[in-house]
């Protein structure tokens, strides 16, 4: 209770009617932990008041609206919107957030503000997509909504917006269309591997029965997809009567049960400290009396110390012991996803180790030369290459902290190999032949460089050697 | 009682699989033959009682109307994807095909997403104008007084062509059940409309021709080639180009004879097409840095390091022979006459 009393106390210390503070003396005295402000000028803790409840009245607010607490303990997950562009993608949008910002789960955001889909850098390149987040009893979500398949694949191959899960959007009265199926690739391509169904404009359509076969149809197509089309969720509803609070048996109610089909059928992803302990090797120094340490900012994972760990890549692939987990100079018992720590590994000599390994998990990740992955080649606008590139072509590949030359061929199969060319700004699906072995797995990202510049960024989809 | 209940029922069955409630089957097999939105295919068969030969008919008739609605309707739309998509039906001199005259066309279709753009009933649409755009183009010979080749089909002109399938008159059955005899290339495009739901424009269209050169300039030669960039049909992409290609030579006759020779021909014209569609290439000679025969030659396999494509191509013409070095200094060679070069969503200057 003390601090949180006086923590507006120093965090707002400028607009205090109280007593006057220049601003330039306010910056310095921000660092301080305890603000000795207050209690030079002779305030007592109850005259922070007014700024206390200036402060907690709007979190009292949101508390109070919401059906459950305000909690960033919530899993997070990724999802988008695909569909036709008169089905009503961004009126689903739209309903959603109003739906749910009645339960304070999220601000209402109208169609227009979705609409504009707004150019964003991520890795250098430009993705158009529009994002929203919202959050229900159980996820936090974030929503994005792109233009086109390309948009979708750029933020596939960066991870701006990894999906980890859809909603197709199909309205009553086309059913399907024929781009349907190229959206189901899409999701395929991007890795999604279960989708929610919602039919949207039910209002218009005058016999129920052709509900049923949107329905149908849609599950035939879902199976031709390899997606489960007998248990996805199938929603029926109207998007803009939720949005023009009207008719809430088709309105609301249906968006409330589009977000609990999401909750229950669409899977999260692992979360970072689920996964198996990661940290790449930035930098190896050797420490007389205690040995070699590695340091490095863990990716993912939780490693205690004792436990035992492997080193990989560049050449090495040994078994080791952390005999010691440090931070700011002090020891820990443990080390997690996103700490900068220092690795105190047995019996391995300076020499044993550098730049570029990883410390994992034993067993969780091989090292390896030979992937196939999924390139998108960076445009001269967005600082990349100005001239096409061939098959054979040799960049340095970064990965982690790790820098290695590869050589970019054509997967097996492809027609002409020896003549296909690939321009900036493609999508294109290659082999990488690295000249040194590296710890990476599906999933993994990479860039691409060449004399200084990034010329591309990559996913790997496949390991071949 | 007992007895009039089943008359009751039977009337009833009659009632429902009359003309207002269509059998969910009838609307399911009707789509899967057209594609048409279920609105529609139950309206048709409501219109010809629930016979699908006869709903098709009517799918027909209404899709003139229905489909031109349509196209008012999203005509406003922004349509910045598509495809550029080239149609080659004579190759020129030394081809195989087409009596060694020049037949080709290069059309820009647009639309709203890459989505339809990457859809195959988009794709046949674009390839059948293109093959139709080149399968109409004038003769050359009418414009001999011209110097260019590469000439610009009035859209106006191109709507209103019958269209012609680029997989040929001996179609499946089913894939011109339904909707399939389309008539006018503008009628194509609006049933396209109808069916993909987004605006679709034709943007330009140029085509090239040229007659047969004459046998007693066996000297001369003039051929064709395309490259299209970044679709999933290789004739058919995001950025594509149609490059006219020259040859002069005492040689050229016999030349064209050999198969070596042919291959190799075909195989630095294709890299010419991919060299003017990778680079910037704005011209084929000149000082600019768009300029093609300044450009480093980097498409070619042959090429040497840092050589230049006009370097390139007349180091090739002596390599085959095409010229010696005893001939006189305009003997002839390899060259580009003209090109044009299309990038999706440029703004379209051409028509």
């Amino acid at each position: 209770m003390k601090a949180r009393a006086r923590r507006p106390c120093y965090l707002k210390p400028a607009s205090s009617r109280t007593f006057i503070v220049p601003r330039h003396v306010v910056h310095q005295a921000r660092p301080l932990i305890v603000s000795p402000l207050p209690s030079r000028s002779g305030l007592r803790l109850g005259t922070c008041t007014p700024y206390l409840t200036a402060l907690k009245a709007p979190l009292r607010g949101y508390a109070e609206a919401a059906s459950v607490k305000f909690s960033r303990a919530k899993p997070h997950m990724n999802i988008g919107t695909i569909g036709h562009v008169d089905h009503g993608k961004t009126t689903l949008t739209a309903a959603i957030t109003k739906v749910l910002s009645n339960r304070g789960g999220a601000k209402f955001t109208g169609y227009a503000e979705i609409d504009k889909a707004p150019e964003e850098k991520a890795r250098g390149i430009t993705i158009n997509s529009a994002h929203v987040e919202y959050e229900t009893d159980c996820r936090h979500y974030g929503h994005i909504d792109c233009p086109g398949h390309a948009d979708y694949i750029k933020n596939m191959i960066t991870g701006a917006a990894q999906m980890d899960g859809a909603i197709i959007v199909v309205s009553a009265t086309d059913g399907q269309m024929p781009q349907t199926r190229e959206h189901l690739l899409l999701a395929r391509q991007v890795g999604i591997k279960r989708l929610v169904v919602f039919i949207n404009k039910v209002d218009q359509i005058s016999d129920p029965e052709m509900l049923e076969l949107v329905d149908m149809e849609m599950r035939d197509l879902l199976s031709t997809y390899n997606f489960d089309g007998e248990n996805t969720p199938i929603v029926m509803g109207s998007a803009l009567a939720a949005l023009e609070s009207r008719d809430p048996e088709i309105g609301e109610q249906k968006i409330t049960e589009l977000i609990k089909a999401c909750d229950e059928w669409l899977e999260l992803p692992a979360r970072d400290l689920e996964k198996p302990f990661l940290m790449p090797v930035e930098d190896v120094f050797s420490i007389s009396g205690r040995g070699t340490v590695a340091t490095g900012r863990v990716e993912r994972g939780i490693a205690t110390k004792g436990a035992e760990v492997e080193v990989v890549g560049l050449g090495a692939h040994f078994k080791t012991t952390l005999t010691g987990v440090e931070m700011f100079h002090k020891e820990l018992d443990r080390g997690e996803a996103g700490d900068n720590m220092g690795a105190l590994l047995r019996g391995v000599k300076r020499e044993q180790m550098k730049r570029g390994q990883v410390i994992i998990a034993p067993g969780s990740m091989k090292p390896i030369t030979k992937f196939q992955a999924q390139i998108y080649v960076l445009t001269k606008d967005e600082g990349g290459r100005f001239n096409p590139f061939m098959s054979n072509y040799r960049p340095q590949l970064f990965i982690r902290t790790a820098d290695v030359t590869v050589a970019l061929t054509w997967p097996e199969g492809i027609p002409d190999a020896a003549e296909k060319m690939v321009m900036p700004g493609d999508n294109v699906e290659m082999v990488c032949d690295l000249v040194h072995d590296v710890a990476a797995e599906v999933g993994s990202r990479f860039t691409l460089r060449e004399g200084g510049k990034t010329i591309g960024t990559g996913i790997v989809t496949k390991i071949l050697a | 009682m007992l007895k009039t209940r089943p008359a009751i029922f039977a009337s009833l069955r009659f009632y429902s699989q009359n003309a207002e409630k269509p059998p969910l089957k009838l609307v399911a097999e009707l789509r899967k033959l057209t594609e048409v939105s279920i609105t529609k295919a139950r309206e048709a068969l409501a219109a010809s009682n629930n016979d699908v030969s006869a709903a098709l008919d009517w799918l027909q008739k209404d899709l003139a109307v229905s489909g031109a609605k349509k196209a008012a309707k999203v005509a406003h739309r922004a349509a910045g994807e598509g495809l550029v998509s080239a149609s080659i039906l004579s190759r020129g001199t030394g081809s195989s095909d087409g009596h060694g005259g020049v037949r080709a066309a290069l059309v820009e279709l647009n639309c709203e997403t890459d989505f339809v753009a990457r859809n195959a009933l988009f794709g046949r649409l674009v390839a059948d104008v293109a093959h139709t755009a080149a399968f109409l183009a004038e003769s050359g010979s009418s414009r001999q007084l011209e110097r260019t080749y590469v000439h610009p089909v009035p859209r106006e002109q191109l709507l209103d062509a019958p269209l012609l399938s680029a997989e040929g008159p001996g179609l499946s059955p089913a894939t011109r059940a339904g909707l399939g005899s389309q008539g006018t290339v503008g009628s194509a495009i609006r049933d396209s409309i109808a069916k993909l739901g987004e605006n679709i424009v034709l943007q330009r269209a140029v085509t090239v021709t040229h007659d047969p050169i004459p046998r007693v300039r066996g000297d001369l030669g003039l051929r064709i080639v395309s490259y299209i960039h970044g679709g999933v049909l290789p004739t058919q992409g995001r950025i594509g180009a149609l490059a006219l290609i020259a040859l002069k030579s005492p040689r050229l006759t016999p030349l064209l004879g050999t198969l070596n020779f042919c291959e190799e021909l075909e195989r630095i014209e294709r890299s010419l097409a991919r060299q003017i569609v990778g680079f910037d290439t704005s011209s084929i000679r000149g000082e600019e840095e768009g300029a093609l025969y300044n450009q480093p030659f980097m498409m070619f396999g042959d090429a040497l390091e840092g050589e230049t494509v006009e370097a390139g191509l007349a180091r090739w013409a002596r390599q085959k022979q095409l010229v010696l070095d005893t001939d006189g200094t305009d003997a002839g060679g390899l060259e580009v006459a003209e090109f044009v070069k299309w990038t999706i969503g440029e703004t379209a200057d051409a028509l």
